[in-house]
């Protein structure tokens, strides 16, 4: 199974594999690399694209990814201290993200699978933000909220795949806090010191009446919210009032979808993970409600709540474990690739299991 | 309807053995003026703020106890309304004796009930014909009383609409809990309540359950959806 017969091999047994995995699917270039044995994560190196002014620009996003690519995987094999040939494969996101970013990341992972005859595996990159939470917390079968950018999910695994209980109808939680904080003159940059321009801007502010929840069944809603929030700045209501506001309605929102989540699915475990479980007070919220009701409760270390290489290697070995390969000439981008659709055959266990 | 709460409801302790405690509320069995009553209490969440939590539950139990009486007043067979405290977030209803569906079905799994799932099916047909969804119509909310009739409970998920798709997942609903709960027996119990849902929805209701279909084919999720996410973030 596992190509030994390299020379100068710094591989410590003959049944250790060792995955180098490639981010690329928005804001972040992430190369890791992690092996089936302590210490599990040999590296971690992240490029991020921050825009001066505005949100992502895709082809900006590609372009400074496409320069940086080459050395950040130099950088990993060395803080990993392996060569290249060491790997057992090469693990990409091939989706779901944005094309220009997505199609960088799968160039780089194609050519190093070609040139070094290393399998290439292909990950879905919600499924990897799911798997390192699993990784991280230790929690085997929990439901799980995934917050990002683009996602505002809440999931759990039945028949070898994950499937979504309750999600977003219109526009995510982490594209609500950025717009909002575009539009009303608070960012970029989005995110300072691990805190987000609204948290920053909420300081001090205090609970206002007018501006709208929506929890329609299993599924949050945060358009009108959006809409409603500008217009009460532009009508000159306080900002940190309205930036308290609207957070704490988009937090509760989402911490009630997982604990009809909870009463719907019996599970007795919850976590959060994806770019905005970095979020204090929604992982504090999240405690609060898994206490009441006696679920056991971990989030994902605030380190690996953001996109990240680590995850996809990580999902990456379980894959290869499973048989999960792609060929070079067949490894497309997929910028739509659904949770759903995506088989995670070796749940509950984790995927250094 | 709303009435101002008298003393004696002041603690939830005071309210009677309880039935149930559920994500969103409490349900106890008391008294309410001399006649046996459930008591719905929607429990206070301690993540949200105090602000938020108290107008939330106040709006939903408003809405709940409106429902209630829309859907009454228009022949479907719910619990009456008793009493209504908003700021407590506390429904005071008529006590409905007797077994549910979900009981009725698995004791007579040889031989099931199909007349009953038929009235299930007309009730949920009245209630849309009266312009609300259920949001939750498991064979555990239906109820067989001891007077012989069936009786709709919990509208805690319940709302107004008349647009195809609510209705839709409605049956949608229905069907999954059967599969879920009789899966032995599911295909007929669906198609009895079809035909009890049907005889009150006409043409209507065939496009209903046409949409309930692709429901089941798509899962729970719409193509649509993810786009609009999307489009959002590369558009950043």
């Amino acid at each position: 199974m596992v190509n030994a017969g390299t020379q100068n091999s710094s591989r410590r047994s003959e049944d250790e594999l060792i995955i180098l995995g490639i981010e690329s699917t928005a804001h972040t270039f992430g190369v890791g690399i992690v092996s089936n044995k302590e210490p599990y994560i040999l590296a971690d190196v992240r490029r991020v694209y921050k825009p001066r002014e505005g949100g992502i620009l895709p082809r900006e996003a590609a372009a400074f990814f496409a320069k940086e690519a080459g050395s950040a995987v130099a950088e990993a094999l060395r803080e990993a201290g392996i060569s290249i040939r060491d790997l057992s494969g090469i693990a990409v996101a091939l989706g779901p993200g944005m094309g220009p970013v997505l199609r960088i990341g799968a160039t780089v992972a194609r050519a190093l699978s070609a040139a070094y005859n290393k399998p290439l595996i292909p990950v879905n990159h919600a499924v990897a933000h799911l798997e390192i939470a699993r990784y991280a917390t230790g929690l085997h079968d929990p439901l799980i909220v995934y917050v990002s950018g683009g996602n505002t999910t809440i999931t759990t695994h039945v028949a070898g795949r994950y499937r979504v209980f309750g999600e977003t109808l219109d526009i995510a939680l982490g594209n609500l806090l950025d717009t909002f904080a575009r539009e009303a003159g608070i960012a970029p940059p989005y995110i300072v010191g691990g805190d987000h321009a609204v948290d920053r801007c909420a300081e001090g502010g205090e609970f206002i009446e007018g501006l709208p929840y929506t929890v329609k069944g299993q599924d949050v809603s945060f358009s009108g919210l959006l809409t409603a929030a500008l217009r009460m700045l532009k009508r000159g209501a306080r900002l940190s009032d309205v930036c308290y506001t609207l957070r704490e309605i988009a937090l509760s929102a989402v911490v009630e979808v997982a604990e009809r989540g909870l009463a719907h699915t019996g599970k007795r475990e919850l976590t959060v993970t994806g770019g905005v479980a970095a979020n204090r007070l929604l992982r504090e919220k999240l405690e609060r409600m898994a206490s009441r009701h006696g679920v056991e409760y971990a989030p994902v270390p605030r380190r690996y709540a953001g996109d990240n290489g680590v995850m996809i290697a990580l999902t990456g070995l379980a894959n290869y474990k499973w048989g999960i390969t792609v060929d070079v000439e067949r490894a497309y981008v997929r910028q739509r690739w659904r949770l759903d659709e995506a088989d995670v055959p070796w749940y509950p266990r984790l995927p250094v299991e | 309807m709303v009435s101002k709460a008298p003393g004696r409801v002041a603690s939830p302790d005071s309210l009677g053995t309880l039935l149930k405690r559920g994500a969103e509320s409490e349900i106890r069995l008391g008294t309410y003026m001399g006649v046996k009553a459930v008591y719905k209490l929607r429990v206070r969440k301690e993540y949200m703020h105090p602000k938020l939590d108290s107008m939330l539950r106040a709006q939903r139990t408003r809405r709940e106890a409106r429902i209630l009486l829309h859907a009454r007043s228009h022949g479907a067979t719910v619990p009456r309304v008793l009493a209504v405290y908003p700021s407590m977030g506390l429904i005071v209803m008529e006590y409905i004796e007797g077994a549910t569906l979900k009981r009725i079905i698995d004791e007579n799994t040889s031989k099931p009930p199909l007349e009953l799932v038929r009235e299930a099916g007309r009730q949920l047909g009245i209630l849309h014909r009266s312009g609300i969804v259920h949001g939750d119509p498991t064979t555990s909310n239906y109820i067989l009383s001891d007077g012989g009739a069936l009786y709709i409970i919990d509208f805690g998920l319940a709302d107004f609409s008349a647009e195809i798709e609510d209705r839709a997942v409605d049956l949608h609903l229905f069907r999954r809990a059967v599969e879920s709960t009789h899966a032995p027996v599911a295909g007929a119990l669906y198609k009895a309540f079809l035909e009890g849902y049907l005889g009150i929805m006409g043409a209507v209701g065939e496009e209903v359950s046409g949409r309930a279909d692709e429901i089941r084919l798509r899962g729970r999720y719409v193509e649509a959806r993810r786009a609009t996410a999307w489009r959002f973030l590369s558009e950043g």
